[in-house]
């Protein structure tokens, strides 16, 4: 079957649970409008999420040459969570009575510096090393810091219960709060930045091949590094204002697709988008299908798909790259 | 003939190179010409590779380097890339790209953004895979392939580019005597069609053979430069390598005959 057709009857398959699925009585014609609209703007939000994450996966994955890098292992995730923790901490000191900041906006402004600065330093980093374990291991002392740096805002926010409750459930990360406003400020910040990674696309092919070789076929290595970093870091703020901390969804979802669509860049990036959609939007179900007292956050579902995987691919590299 | 066979001549004047400090290559002039083959010669650090990523704008430099009277330091990378193709040693991808992909990497430069290949475009990717017998190859997975056919494929690659000046770093190391043969076919067969080539190569039995001139470099010095076979004659080979040498003392090989490609089985 082919790959797109493919994935359009798996959206409509997963769009449609997500609508029916939940605790929520449709048969109640009083509610039903409201848990309707509810469950449409959850389907919206885990799409959106699903898109920008599994893209800003492959990004990363061409820009550090490697297919175990996504946003949440790289720290990436993780830094826009704490900057997005910051804005919303920054709103509830100071700027709650004034009229024109509002945190939908704060927060992806504060995501999209959290993830950039984290990109920052691997990139800096990297200039140094460019060994595989370095760079995980970098990942993950910087997501280690900023999941610290997270408890401190946390406990500093419980000082109003107000606003701890709001830094808590937003780093939980979940896309069932998720109300119409935030959504309209991330979809065209997240469909900008999904088409301005396309855009880089050709320059990141090249990219696969090294710096110098990239360089000696013409591609402006410096720019089409830090465009990549900026447009990341844009998905996974996007992303993260959305869904919150959701991990492993660039990892998972670039790794299911590349035999189906390749390597190359700009095939890889359009079904990436569709496939991580669908992806977030069927975790969203079963974690809704989990009988538990309270709602699983989606975090926990991607995180138990994806760190069997991510140690898979680990295993499996570590081998091809022994006998290269 | 497709339009990049090229016309352009490329000159340097004091071209120095330092590296962490360190000058690992000092006032080199040099010219090369289209039809001609110049080759890079001298022993191992002598700064034959740092001397042609120089050229290929991959590394800062003092002094000029020019293409057809243009200071290469005012092109961007892309006009550069239009200008100057890299072949290096080896290829850092570890993706899994097909033959076919990699070849089409050449033609980023001539592509814009938005993907797609034109017509010309696949006549410059089939024409370039002709011309280095990789044509065969085409649908395999350029990692698996061996060292030879992966010399072969990025030789391509920098074919596909159409441009005129082609620098090759030791395209002829790790193959064995049929591959690097058809390696070696393949330079001429350029040299023939206008092409610039500038090949570092470390033996001096392929440079005698295939080149039309040679720079001797040690230290990061020029020792000699002119014609290959004044160049690899006695006096300089003692001074640069502390060897004698003895000519005709090597066995030698030729295709055993027109049709098969040595290295193409």
């Amino acid at each position: 079957m082919r790959l797109y057709p493919l994935l359009f009857l798996l959206l409509l398959v997963a769009a449609v649970l997500a609508v029916l699925v939940g605790s929520g009585d449709l048969s109640d014609p009083e509610l039903r409008d409201t848990f309707l609209k509810l469950r449409g703007y959850r389907l919206a939000a885990a799409f959106l999420a699903g898109a920008a994450l599994a893209v800003g996966g492959v990004v990363v994955q061409g820009l550090f040459r490697n297919p175990l890098a996504s946003p949440s292992v790289l720290g990436t995730t993780a830094g826009a969570s704490f900057g997005g923790q910051v804005a919303l901490l920054l709103y509830g000191l100071a700027g709650a009575g004034s009229s024109f900041i509002v945190p939908e906006m704060l927060v992806p402004i504060g995501c999209f510096a959290g993830a950039l600065a984290a990109l920052a330093v691997l990139l800096l980093f990297l200039r140094i090393t460019q060994d595989l374990l370095a760079l995980l291991l970098t990942g993950f002392v910087l997501s280690a810091l900023f999941l610290s740096l997270s408890a401190f805002v946390t406990s500093v926010a419980q000082e109003t219960w107000e606003l701890g409750r709001a830094v808590v459930s937003f780093s939980l990360g979940s896309v069932s709060g998720t109300g119409p406003r935030q959504l309209a400020f991330a979809l065209p910040v997240i469909a900008v930045a999904l088409l301005a990674s396309w855009f880089w696309g050709r320059s990141l092919d090249l990219l696969l091949s090294g710096e110098e070789e990239a360089q000696s076929m013409g591609a402006n290595v410096g720019a089409a590094r830090w465009w990549s970093a900026i447009w990341v870091s844009v998905l996974v703020a996007g992303a993260v204002s959305v869904g919150g901390n959701v991990g492993f969804v660039g990892l998972v979802v670039p790794h299911m697709l590349r035999p189906f669509a390749g390597t190359k860049h700009q095939r890889l990036i359009p079904a990436a988008a569709l496939a991580g959609g669908i992806f977030l939007v069927a975790c969203d179900v079963v974690a809704r299908l989990i009988p538990s007292r309270s709602e699983i956050p989606l975090g926990v579902v991607t995180g138990l798909i994806g760190a069997p995987l991510f140690l898979l691919l680990l295993i499996r590299l570590r081998r091809e790259r022994a006998y290269a | 003939m497709r339009n990049g066979d090229g016309q352009l001549s490329l000159r340097t004047s004091g071209l120095s190179v330092q590296l962490g400090g360190r000058t690992v290559l000092r006032d080199v002039d040099l010219e090369a010409h289209p039809g001609e083959v110049l080759a890079l010669l001298g022993p191992n650090g002598a700064g034959k590779s740092t001397l042609l990523k120089a050229l290929a704008g991959l590394l800062p430099y003092k002094g000029r380097v020019e293409i057809a009277d243009t200071d290469l330091a005012s092109l961007s990378p892309s006009k550069r890339a239009k200008q100057i193709s890299y072949v290096p040693q080896r290829s850092l991808l570890r993706s899994a790209l097909s033959v076919e992909e990699v070849v089409a990497l050449g033609r980023y430069v001539h592509g814009g953004s938005f993907g797609g290949m034109s017509a010309n475009d696949k006549e410059a990717i089939d024409h370039a895979m002709q011309t280095a017998h990789a044509d065969m190859l085409r649908k395999r997975i350029f990692t698996q392939l061996s060292v030879g056919e992966q010399q072969r494929v990025l030789l391509a690659r920098a074919l596909a580019s159409d441009a005129p000046i082609l620098l090759l770093d030791e395209p002829t190391a790790a193959l064995d005597v049929g591959e690097g043969m058809a390696v070696l076919r393949l330079i001429r067969k350029l040299a023939a069609r206008k092409h610039t080539l500038i090949v570092v190569l470390h033996d001096l039995a392929d440079a005698r053979s295939t080149t039309d001139r040679a720079l001797l470099l040690k230290d990061g010095g020029v020792v000699e430069q002119g014609e290959t076979r004044d160049v690899i004659s006695a006096e300089p080979i003692r001074a640069v390598y502390g060897v004698k040498l003895i000519e005709n003392a090597r066995i030698g090989f030729e295709p055993d005959s027109e049709d098969r490609k040595p290295g193409v089985t």
